[in-house]
């Protein structure tokens, strides 16, 4: 009986626990994926944003056809794109090639100047601004998870739960992580 | 903490556990009060306790659940939708993004005077409010740091640390208050059950702790006011990365004069800068600490990235 007394509360606090630590592994593990779509999300606004952008600039600046088709074939490479290496890549690609296509924009004036292009330019920043807060939001879950995958005692419900450690979001230029303020 | 190491998680870790404490002071002070009470008046005295508790929360607690509504009326704020105001739905988004908060209620204060601030019980019920002029004279970036100041205040839940540092510092203010009373008008029957042989120096203790209490309970309350704010500065560069936007802003704040127009002091410490600034007797009573030393750890970090 008194061995029943010291036992059982030892018992209740050890499942708890392990219930505890099972849950925040496949709660971490929702959120990755969560984030993961959200990067997605935008990169999705990201792509229906060109076709207009391109069409904007055609009409200015008409001597620019190799900077106009590389963005055209890099938005198609990205949203063809499927698991997180071959997105990754294909987003770092579209970034470079729209960066080329705003800094080209600036020796037209008449296009910088037209109504058109200015609300695609506070669009395009902002979705700019999105696309690396979700990458940057997915890699600070990613961190977290992958520290309580790694780490003792909650490494011990990683096989239970059937998590693993995930790979980082990293873009061709792993600078542009944490640089979301993209100036135009 | 030495300059070089000034980094967001470091600053964010730093509050946490001063907040922690500062709480924890709190309850110490409850407790050193009842102590005092029942040294000083008797044991039946521990009986208004409870009732002293019971006030403090009553008078709290609904305008912690009903923050949202509440505050918008005194501060006459109007909720906005996405169509009257785009550009600043984008900025919020990206915040929202960038923290893996819902995207809260939004309103506009038409005042004069650059000013924003959050409140809501719980980050569902979220509402972050600017002044018209806010929106006028900040850039882009300076614009995102504010927003990311304000959604720091809905993540780090600071509507209910405040509310529950004001029921602490209530029911501290009511009690001592019923007890100065007691003293003054003859403790009536709880004089009997006072110990005989009481030592004069406790009693005199007590008497003081008893005095100084609600002071002690104003500075403490201030004091986790403050560290709100500083944490809500550090996790804004955890959310934006972008520590110069945040600094930027606070500059304009500084730089600009004038001061929202109030309809009430209660809501004072919820903005982003205390329109009591410089009213205030001492640094220890102020709400925020001084915007050139929030620019300053800013700065800081600027130099630190991660």
């Amino acid at each position: 009986m008194k061995i029943a007394m010291l036992v059982l509360p030892l018992l209740l606090i050890l499942i708890i626990w392990v219930v505890y630590s099972y849950n925040s592994l496949i709660r971490l593990n929702i959120s990755a994926d969560e984030a993961f779509a959200q990067i997605e999300v935008q990169l999705k606004r990201r792509a229906d944003l060109i076709p207009n952008l391109v069409e904007t600039v055609k009409g200015y600046a008409t001597h620019e056809k190799s900077t106009l088709d590389a963005v055209i074939s890099a938005r198609a490479k990205a949203t063809s794109a499927t698991g997180i290496t071959d997105v990754a890549a294909a987003d770092g690609q579209l970034t470079t090639a729209l960066r080329g296509l705003l800094a080209v924009a600036e020796s037209y004036p008449d296009l910088k100047a037209s109504a058109n292009f200015l609300s695609l330019q506070e669009e395009l920043s902002t979705t700019e601004n999105k696309v690396a807060f979700a990458r940057q939001f997915y890699n600070d879950t990613v961190r977290s998870l992958n520290q309580a995958v790694k780490t003792f005692p909650s490494s011990l419900f990683v096989g239970m739960a059937k998590v693993s450690a995930r790979a980082f979001y990293e873009v061709e230029n792993p600078a542009d992580r944490n640089v979301p303020n993209v100036k135009f | 903490m030495t300059a070089s190491s000034l980094n967001f998680r470091k600053l964010q870790d730093s509050n946490r556990r001063k907040t922690f404490g500062l709480l924890a002071g709190m309850g110490a002070l409850v407790w050193l009060v009842v102590f005092a009470a029942m040294t000083y008046l008797g044991k039946s005295t521990t009986l208004i306790v409870p009732v002293a508790v019971g006030f403090a929360l009553i008078s709290v607690w609904g305008s912690y659940y009903f923050s949202d509504s509440l505050v918008m009326t005194m501060t006459g704020a109007k909720i906005i939708e996405r169509e009257d105001h785009p550009d600043l739905f984008n900025l919020i988004e990206e915040v929202c993004i960038a923290s893996g908060l819902k995207l809260p209620k939004v309103a506009i204060v038409n005042d004069p005077a650059p000013n924003a601030f959050a409140t809501g019980r719980n980050p569902d019920h979220a509402v972050i409010a600017f002044t018209t002029r806010i929106l006028e004279i900040m850039d882009r970036d300076e614009l995102q740091g504010v927003i990311a100041h304000e959604m720091s205040h809905v993540a780090n839940r600071d509507t209910l640390v405040s509310a529950v540092a004001a029921t602490t510092a209530g029911a501290i203010a009511i009690l001592s208050d019923m007890m100065t009373r007691m003293m003054i008008f003859g403790g009536m029957s709880d004089r009997d059950d006072r110990d005989n042989n009481q030592n004069p120096f406790a009693i005199v203790i007590s008497l003081l702790v008893l005095i100084l209490a609600p002071i002690a309970a104003l500075l403490l309350k201030s004091a986790i006011s403050r560290k709100r704010e500083s944490l809500a500065d550090a996790t804004a560069v955890a959310f934006t990365r972008n520590p110069a936007g945040l600094r930027r802003a606070l500059e304009a704040l500084a730089a600009d004069t004038t001061v929202v127009r109030q309809r009430s002091n209660a809501v004072a410490h919820i903005w982003i800068e205390s329109p009591l600034d410089g009213k205030s007797v001492s640094k220890l009573f102020s709400t925020h600490p001084p915007l050139e030393e929030r620019i300053a750890i800013l700065r800081n970090m600027e130099s630190n990235p991660l």
